[in-house]
């Protein structure tokens, strides 16, 4: 499952295309559901795939301003207003991320990933090997680098990390999203870069949930098997009513992103549940003391 | 109807107090006030409510307004800084703490609630400016002393403090109502404030549509009537306008006249 390659970071107040894209993405679904159209219709007008239109939808690409004026006169959206306003957001939801500059070590679902994560108002992550790279030390971030990525060379490892420290940049911002990580006792009892590197990790994540946006709860072995079977998830949330809650399962090559409401809901559920089973936040952070003391 | 009881009976297997089997008032409150924190069971509930009382989600926004404008008049005009919040509901737009700390940072704020899932995401994202506390209880509302008692770890009850009962009371008969709210009451100093709103049984779709739900299942609320609204500010200084519904009590300026089935009050303890 995830070795937690997420990396990235987050430029002031900038929010980044990705929820412009999901606007979008949501009125053009909404628009060609009304006028009864299939995906494979609207590809057809657009010299397109099925699974490019899918992929629109969800807001997860880049979208042409002439494909979306295309699929409106499909859909029948006459109201100059409203066309008007979709290519405005159009235009938005093609400005570049701050994380572009990564592109040669980032793969597609993960640039997809950071957009999300940037332009999200709460970030509920549930993480079972790993401490979440949000608050990882610069020498844990390392070491789980390094057993992602055996062969790649130093200064491409480098690069990684640099990018996963960068990503933190969302803890220190103007406007930082409420974070609230469920941790399983395991993440803090494997000691990645051995003794001294989780010490000081473990230091860190007790400063971190000192911050106001910052939650840490952990679910200690005790509380037995925990709802999540499955394994590290995310759930993101955005300030915007229109948008929906996006669940992010990553893959070792891939990622997974639910944004369909039977799914989010069931992983909600699972996270409420996490949630609610493990220590409080001041309990969570006195059991990281003692594991502390322990090491 | 912020609940302050985890569902009765249903399944819940993990035993944490989630049952996503039975509509849960916390949750289809938050899915009427357009938040995202509610599953289909939730939703449906909320649904045929609105079905035979279209007007559910106007009162639920209004009466949520009642609570912004509540807690900054008891911060500003009042100079309360101590709140002792029971009932806290889903986090939505505009909680206690962040009124109240956006009119004076240092505020005090006891949040009580008896859901787990509701004192999960109160602590979680309900966390104080710097300047101030906000301390998170998890207690039942049938036991005012074991409340009292608890929230004077962080509340000074030396001091005037506001009690808050939003959207709470209706979950209990006047039987056990009354006795509840006098206990919280008796416990608080002169100079002390009460600010109080539920749903009024002056709408003939309204009660209707809670008598469907209250036959659902669903932990019950019971509406009142304006004068019964009034017995639980005896003995309190009505502040001014008194005892109305919910968009009459100190209006925003631009805000649009609504008919609301929703009352509340204001009162100051002598």
């Amino acid at each position: 499952m995830s070795t937690d390659q997420r990396d990235g970071g987050r430029p002031g107040d900038v929010q980044g295309p990705t929820v412009p894209r999901m606007l979008v993405g949501i009125q053009l679904h909404r628009f060609r559901e009304a006028a009864g159209i299939t995906p494979d219709q609207a590809a057809y007008e657009i010299r397109a795939s099925r699974s490019k239109i899918s992929r629109m939808e969800n807001g997860l690409v880049r979208f042409k301003e002439r494909d979306v004026t295309d699929l409106l006169s499909l859909y029948g959206i006459t109201d100059e207003l409203i066309r008007s306003s979709l290519v405005t957001l159009t235009r938005q939801a093609n400005t570049p991320g701050w994380w572009s500059k990564y592109g040669d070590i980032m793969a597609d679902w993960f640039e997809a990933y950071l957009g999300l994560e940037t332009a999200a108002s709460v970030i509920r992550t549930f993480d079972l090997q790993f401490v979440n790279g949000l608050f990882q030390t610069e020498d844990y971030a390392r070491a789980v680098t390094m057993l992602g990525h055996t062969s790649a060379p130093a200064d491409e490892i480098e690069r990684r990390v640099s990018l996963r420290l960068k990503r933190q940049d969302v803890l220190t911002g103007p406007k930082p999203p409420q974070v609230w990580s469920v941790l399983d006792e395991g993440a803090l009892r494997r000691p990645v870069g051995g003794t001294a590197v989780m010490r000081a990790q473990l230091d860190r994540l007790i400063e971190v949930a000192r911050l106001r946006h910052v939650t840490i709860q952990v679910v200690p072995f005790s509380r037995g098997g925990h709802t999540a079977a499955g394994g590290s998830f995310t759930v993101l949330r955005f300030s915007e009513p229109e948008v929906p809650d996006v669940v992010y399962i990553e893959q070792l090559t891939s990622a997974l992103y639910l944004d369909k409401r039977e799914d989010v809901d069931h992983y909600m559920e699972v996270m409420n549940h996490l949630s609610t089973e493990a220590l409080t936040p001041a309990s969570s952070s006195r059991f990281v003391a003692e594991i502390i003391r322990d090491i | 109807m912020t609940d302050v009881s985890s569902s009765p009976g249903g399944s819940d297997p993990a035993g944490t107090g989630i049952d996503t089997t039975v509509p849960h008032s916390a949750r289809i409150w938050n899915y009427w006030l357009g938040g995202k924190d509610n599953y289909a069971v939730d939703r449906e509930a909320g649904d045929q409510y609105r079905e035979i009382f279209p007007g559910i989600a106007v009162v639920a926004r209004t009466s949520r307004a009642f609570l912004t404008r509540a807690v900054r008049y008891l911060a500003g005009e009042a100079g309360m800084r101590q709140f002792l919040d029971v009932g806290t509901g889903l986090p939505t737009a505009n909680n206690t703490h962040e009124v109240a700390q956006s009119v004076a940072p240092e505020s005090r704020i006891v949040y009580v609630d008896n859901d787990p899932l509701v004192l999960a995401h109160a602590r979680a994202l309900l966390t104080s400016s710097p300047e101030g506390a906000c301390d998170y209880l998890d207690a039942d509302i049938r036991n005012p002393a074991a409340i009292l008692d608890t929230a004077a770890s962080l509340l000074d009850f030396k001091q005037p403090v506001a009690l808050m009962l939003m959207g709470i009371m209706g979950h209990f008969t006047d039987d056990e109502a009354y006795p509840i709210v006098s206990a919280l009451q008796a416990g608080l100093p002169s100079g002390s404030y009460f600010a109080l709103y539920d749903g009024a049984s002056t709408n003939e779709a309204f009660n209707q549509a809670q008598e469907g739900y209250n036959a659902s299942g669903a932990v019950p609320y019971y509406l009142r009537s304006p004068e019964q609204f009034k017995r639980f500010f005896e003995g309190l200084e009505l502040v001014e306008p008194g005892v109305v519904p919910v968009p009459h009590w100190r209006p925003d300026p631009d805000a649009e006249p609504v008919e609301i089935y929703s009352y509340c009050g204001v009162g100051r303890k002598p």
